[in-house]
């Protein structure tokens, strides 16, 4: 019976490493066809929403309220965290999930989906005290 | 999900049963997003992309011998 499992358990650890190289190498072929898409194109014939910032919009950018620099300062620590913690911060606040269905999800448990949630806190509270943005 | 019940559902992608895929792509839908971010977000191409990609290799995976 053990043995039957173990068997099982390696067909499952082998197909996880064969489909992480699988996608992995999508990935990659993914982003050399996209890369080869861009195109150098002259500043004259861009459209006029794509053209560089010039005074005008400098102005738009200092008159700016705090509360654009927090949030910008916020999704910098945000992207700092791990994906997996990321993920897990976007299914609660954003898509409004439960920790019991994120952890079936993930297959993990809910004390895992806390724990990481806590700790995703906790680093965005750092990072933003840096800023000097809480106290 | 047990052992068993995985061998079988893999079985049957690679038979090429759309419903096993499906119930792959769920259960790796982790991983399969960990790898559709291109600067910290999800690039939904790119995860169809890889999805696409997936359903046209899952058929070369052997399946070892018990």
């Amino acid at each position: 019976m053990n043995h039957q499992q173990d068997n099982e358990d390696i067909l499952r650890g082998c197909f996880t490493k064969w489909l992480d190289i699988v996608i992995y190498r999508a990935r990659l072929k993914y982003l050399r066809e996209t890369e080869e898409k861009l195109e150098i194109v002259s500043i004259e014939v861009l459209p006029e929403g794509n053209q560089p910032v010039y005074e005008d919009d400098l102005r738009k950018v200092e008159s700016m309220t705090d509360f654009d620099f927090v949030e910008e300062r916020l999704a910098d620590a945000f992207a700092k965290l791990p994906i997996k913690r990321q993920e897990i911060l976007t299914m609660l606040f954003v898509e409004g999930k439960k920790p019991e269905e994120i952890a079936e999800k993930l297959n993990c448990s809910a004390q895992h989906v806390y724990d990481q949630k806590y700790q995703a806190l906790k680093k965005l509270r750092v990072e933003l005290k840096k800023g000097g943005d809480i106290k | 999900m047990k052992p068993e019940e995985f061998r079988r559902i893999l079985e049957d992608a690679i038979m090429g049963s759309h419903e096993a895929l499906e119930k792959i792509f769920e259960l790796y839908e982790p991983l399969i997003n960990k790898y559709s971010r291109i600067g910290g977000k999800l690039d939904e191409d790119l995860r169809q992309y890889i999805l696409i990609h997936i359903a046209l290799n899952i058929s070369k995976f052997t399946i070892p011998i018990r």
